[in-house]
């Protein structure tokens, strides 16, 4: 088995049966694995902002950075493997919050909100996540099963 | 012997801070600082000296031929590449003692430092705050010393700590206080008096989970510090087992009227500049 960093701002797709993907510490940022259980085709984002409006021209260097270029990226890259469309399990986790009773720390709630948006006009399902509160999540996926489990402070590991 | 008196008892342990960072910091604070009076500092330590020419000399910098002389390397890298490159070795070393106490993974530590020093720097920059550059990198690179030294002991109360923080009720510095009596903000404080640091950068360390208790004349470098340790935080740079439970201080972003936007486009030119800071330390991003 070979681990395989996606860093903060990055992703990585896989058909390498013995690759793991991880993901460590994330915050406000939204980590999400898709998977094609037919083609074992396997890829995962760790984005750390909605919207790539802010800045174009930074967004055309660093798409992963964004939920916006990002997540459709991730989709052509798994694509290109053989995946397809219809088949894939998506799992999505992170999303925290630090103690903020003004909310002006909330960029976690609205990473996650413009991906259920993006989801909804493209008819995708979430089959499975954990999000939110003010734990950090280290997050891996096996491409050989797509198995997909989640290291979080104070609760251990979790299948998602 | 109580609690406090083996933390303090702890601190007196702790190694010194190098004299030569401390020396060349003073000569990099001045606007026009004499090169030749840095190379006499510098030179003294070998390690140092080699490492500021494997800086200048490495495949980032490209440069067309090799540089052989402190001299040269010095003028060629510039104060704020110098500062960064000092402060950073040393910091790296005072983090790099186990840390059972607070990570979960190793050098978590650390890299929450240097994030945090990186963002404080992009927030100088980006509002245009009239601190100090040296002021800012090393108060914020230092502001969690007092966990090298609390390790043990908030190790040893975690499941007196956990549950007040699992209440939601109480971020970790909250909990830590609560049982332990005191919190690492406060012996970081101590840590950095011991080492000769201005009244500013203690300051600046004590206060960085309350910098609205900072006395006034420091408040700024606090709230500063107090910002850049929540973004940190909040994108996952070196968060532990205290994850993000801690307390957001947006003060500075309302009095800059900052949006979210704002707030967005920081976290981006911080990404950027930490990438670039991680390739030149040799640290992994993620």
């Amino acid at each position: 088995m070979s681990l395989v960093t996606v860093g903060i701002a990055d992703l990585k797709v896989s058909n390498n049966p013995e690759d793991t993907l991880v993901t460590y510490s994330l915050g406000s940022c939204i980590g999400l694995t898709i998977y094609d259980p037919m083609a074992k085709v396997g890829g995962m984002l760790h984005y750390m902002l909605p919207d790539s409006s802010i800045n174009q021209e930074k967004a055309e260097k660093n798409p992963a950075m964004f939920a916006n270029k990002g997540i459709p990226l991730l989709f052509k890259q798994c694509y290109k493997l053989g995946a397809d469309k219809k088949r894939m399990i998506i799992k999505v986790a992170g999303g925290s919050q630090i103690m903020d009773a003004a909310g002006t720390f909330n960029i976690g709630k609205r990473n996650y909100a413009i991906l259920r948006k993006i989801f909804w006009k493209n008819n995708v399902m979430v089959d499975g996540e954990d999000i939110g509160g003010n734990c950090n999540r280290t997050m891996y996926m096996q491409i050989g099963d797509g198995r997909t489990n989640l290291k979080i402070s104070k609760r251990g590991m979790v299948e998602i | 012997m109580s609690l406090m008196e083996e933390v303090i008892a702890a601190v007196d342990e702790m190694p010194p801070f190098p004299q030569v960072v401390h020396k060349a910091m003073q000569v990099l604070s001045e606007p026009e600082y004499e090169v030749s009076s840095l190379v006499d500092i510098l030179k003294v330590d070998q390690a140092v000296t080699a490492n500021i020419l494997k800086l200048c000399n490495s495949a980032y910098f490209g440069l067309p031929r090799k540089v052989s002389s402190l001299k040269e390397a010095v003028v060629y890298l510039g104060a704020d590449q110098l500062r960064q490159l000092l402060l950073s070795g040393a910091a790296s070393k005072i983090y790099e003692k186990p840390n059972e106490g607070y990570a979960v993974f190793a050098d978590e530590l650390w890299r929450h430092a240097l994030a945090t020093a990186v963002m404080a720097q992009v927030l100088r920059r980006h509002l245009r705050l009239k601190i100090d550059e040296n002021m800012i990198f090393t108060a914020a690179l230092l502001h969690d010393v007092g966990k090298v030294v609390l390790s043990a002991f908030v190790s040893d109360k975690y499941r007196a700590i956990e549950p007040l923080v699992e209440s939601g009720e109480r971020s970790f510095q909250e909990a830590e206080k609560e049982i332990l009596g005191f919190d690492h903000a406060e012996i970081g404080a101590k840590i950095a008096e011991k080492w000769d640091f201005p009244p500013a950068i203690i300051a600046a360390i004590a206060f960085h989970h309350e910098p609205f208790r900072s006395p006034k004349e420091f408040r700024l470098l606090a709230e500063l510090v107090a910002l850049a340790n929540n973004l940190a935080v909040m994108v996952g740079y070196g968060t532990g087992v205290d994850g993000l439970a801690c307390r957001g201080h947006g003060l500075l972003l309302e009095k800059l009227k900052l949006g979210e936007r704002d707030m967005e486009e920081l976290l981006l030119l911080f990404q950027i500049e930490m990438e670039k800071t991680c390739d030149i330390a040799g640290v992994g991003n993620g």
